[in-house]
């Protein structure tokens, strides 16, 4: 029997039983929608992290408190609240490659302003994150020294924050915001940075680290920002700032981490959840083939009788196995072709609306061909056996078969 | 495999010599066949009787090709069939046998000429001559108007000429009856006799089984099985005619 006519038989068979087909099908779908969407997107993830962290800057570099092991570049024992806004001054007092530190003292708190209640994120930082970090503002002005020196209640806020609370964000500079109670004068609105993670980085308000540690009662920082001389004294910048800290605390009680180091770890995290989720996703393509070898099985046994009627009239065992296999393969396949348009279509949805961008094909067409394939393979693994079993049956027992 | 009419028509077109067929039931071993030896020439038509548990059933499938004696030779048109594998048997049985079944074994899902067409498929004949060849056996069984209705569409009888059709598509060397007229009434059952009959006078070697001794009569001879042994063969000398359906 030549593969066109296996082909007509086998879609005659499916098309025979309709919703049994589709609902066996539907395991091929899921599970291949379920490894498109999350290989894809976990690949978005990726790049765009990647690129929200690069965009930050190649000559910036994190102080976090707390020491990391060995294996993570983050610290891994409890954060103590370890550094201070004069472990900032002295490293820019001292260190020759680290020119800028920023302390940054942040804390998410519920804020209100023109009547309307939010909560977000509220930083205690110094005048210098404006250069630390490549700021730039739309109206008004940014924290001053004398902000510092004074613990003026006056505020930044990030664009998003600006509109959620004041409609237009222009117009917010000169009302007030109140924050655990005290009034603050908004005196600047920034420009918008975009989001990182999902975390929208215009959903901030800005307060002079002095004001904010009074309010607050801390005397740390969550963190500092430490900014390079150039791109190239990096790494200079961070030994100079790990002496000077060492010299200060007297024991290694924080992680000094550069954007690369950021960025090769991050990117590795990412992937390893890529490919956890992944895994998981095709666990299900497994248990859609087994739906498929489950359904062949049943099919087999109802169709006995037309077994025996095709091997009395001269078909070889060749003949029923291609026919049935051919069948498991088509279930598959079409399960395999819906699952990868939904898994696509899930995937755009789900990138578009967290990272604002879109899979490239670059990087979902391999996940698309493995996925696709993956999905054919489960038809052949799984419908070998029911077919096998329909291939070797006996003529005269399958013919007497009621 | 090409299997091809290796003797002229001089010779025995089935010989079987010293068949037995044993089956293995759990721990007992049953009997079916023991020791049966006969020969059939080409163009004949012969009727099998016999009682139920008689053979005469596993001596059909094994004419048919449908299983292996379990010992003895078997020659199909003078080749050796009784010793070939399962891939081996399924050309003999497409090429060579043509089967109608008494529940006429049709594929409801297909229509008549589908189902005329199978064989063909399994003979890899291309799919114009395929049709040609269904649409021509389709015409001498009386069905020429019925080629598009699938089974359900179609009385026993026509059921069982469709069968028929199928069964000589392939141009067989022996069609082979189980109780071909046990499911249908008197006047189909003669119909199909009646057609059987016509098959025989163009040549077409003919065995039928059968209980039933007025469907014998219409054959040239017959042999009777009892206990798994040959126990009569003895031609017919007046054969029944069965009268053609009214077209």
């Amino acid at each position: 029997m030549d593969i066109l006519e296996s082909l007509s038989v086998a879609l005659e068979a499916l098309r025979a039983h309709k919703l049994r087909s589709f609902l066996t099908m539907l395991g091929v779908i899921i599970g291949v929608a379920a490894v498109i969407a999350l290989v894809s997107v976990g690949q978005t993830a990726r790049s765009s992290v990647v690129g929200e962290f690069a965009s930050l800057g190649p000559d910036l570099l994190w102080v976090l408190p707390g020491k990391a092991k060995e294996d993570s570049p983050f610290p891994t024992e409890e954060a103590r609240l370890t550094l201070t806004y004069e472990d900032a001054r002295a490293i820019e007092r001292e260190a020759v490659f680290a020119v800028e530190v920023t302390p940054m003292l942040q804390t998410s708190v519920e804020v209100t302003g023109s009547g309307r209640k939010t909560t977000t994120t509220v930083i205690g930082t110094t005048p210098n994150l404006l250069v630390v970090r490549d700021m730039a503002l739309q109206a008004g002005r940014f924290l001053q020294e004398s902000d510092m020196s004074r613990r003026r209640r006056i505020v930044v806020l990030g664009p998003s924050l600006a509109q959620r609370l004041y409609r237009v964000p222009r117009n917010a500079v000169g009302r007030k915001l109140t924050i655990n109670g005290r009034a603050f004068d908004v005196v600047g609105i920034l420009q918008p940075e975009g989001g990182i993670l999902g975390v929208d980085l215009d959903d901030r308000a800005y307060l002079p680290l002095t004001t904010a540690q009074q309010l607050f009662n801390i005397n740390y920082a969550s963190f500092l920002f430490v900014k390079a001389k150039d791109v190239e004294s990096v790494s200079r910048a961070e030994r100079e700032t790990e002496r000077i800290l060492l010299r200060k605390h007297g024991e290694e009680d924080f992680t000094v981490l550069t954007q690369s180091q950021l960025l090769v770890s991050l990117s590795a995290i990412l992937g390893i959840l890529t490919i956890a989720l992944s895994s998981i996703a095709a666990i299900s393509l497994v248990v859609g083939g087994i739906g498929i070898m489950n359904i062949m099985l049943v099919s087999v046994t109802e169709r006995t009788r037309e077994i025996g009627i095709r091997k009395a009239i001269g078909a070889r065992r060749l003949d029923i196995l291609t026919q049935f296999l051919i069948e498991a393969v088509g279930i598959s396949l079409v399960g395999g072709i819906l699952g990868m348009g939904a898994g696509l279509a899930i995937s755009w949805g789900i990138s578009l609306r967290l990272f604002h961008s879109v899979p490239t094909i670059a990087a979902t067409l391999p996940v698309v061909v493995l996925a696709f394939s993956f999905s054919a393979l489960v038809g052949v693994i799984f419908g070998v056996y029911p077919a096998w079993r329909a291939a070797n049956l006996h003529p005269i027992e399958a013919l007497r078969y009621e | 495999m090409t299997v091809g009419r290796t003797l002229p028509a001089a010779g025995p077109l089935v010989a079987l010599r010293d068949i037995t067929k044993v089956y293995q039931m759990g721990r007992v071993t049953v009997p079916a066949l023991q020791g049966v030896s006969l020969e059939i020439a080409p163009g004949q038509f012969v009727a099998i009787m016999g009682p139920s548990g008689s053979g005469k059933s596993t001596l059909m499938n094994l004419i048919g090709c449908l299983d292996r004696p379990s010992s003895g030779t078997y020659l199909l048109d003078g080749q050796d069939v009784s010793r070939l594998d399962d891939d081996e048997l399924a050309d003999i049985r497409n090429r060579r046998i043509g089967f109608v079944f008494q529940t006429f074994n049709l594929l409801s899902r297909y229509t008549a000429l589908r189902n005329v067409e199978m064989p063909m498929i399994y003979a890899t004949v291309p799919r114009a001559e395929r049709r040609r060849r269904a649409l021509r056996a389709l015409e001498q069984v009386g069905l020429a108007a019925r080629v598009q209705h699938t089974p359900q569409e179609l009385s026993g009888g026509e059921q069982q000429r469709v069968a028929i059709a199928r069964a000589l598509v392939n141009e067989p060397a022996i069609l082979l009856a189980d109780e071909p007229t046990g499911n249908l009434d008197s006047r189909s059952g003669e119909e199909i006799l009646a057609v059987v009959q016509d098959l025989n006078a163009r040549g077409i070697t003919i065995a039928v089984v059968t209980h039933d001794r007025d469907v014998a009569q219409h054959a040239r001879r017959i042999l009777q099985l009892r206990d798994g042994r040959l126990v009569r063969d003895e031609p017919v000398p007046q054969p029944l005619v069965a009268r053609p359906a009214l077209a």
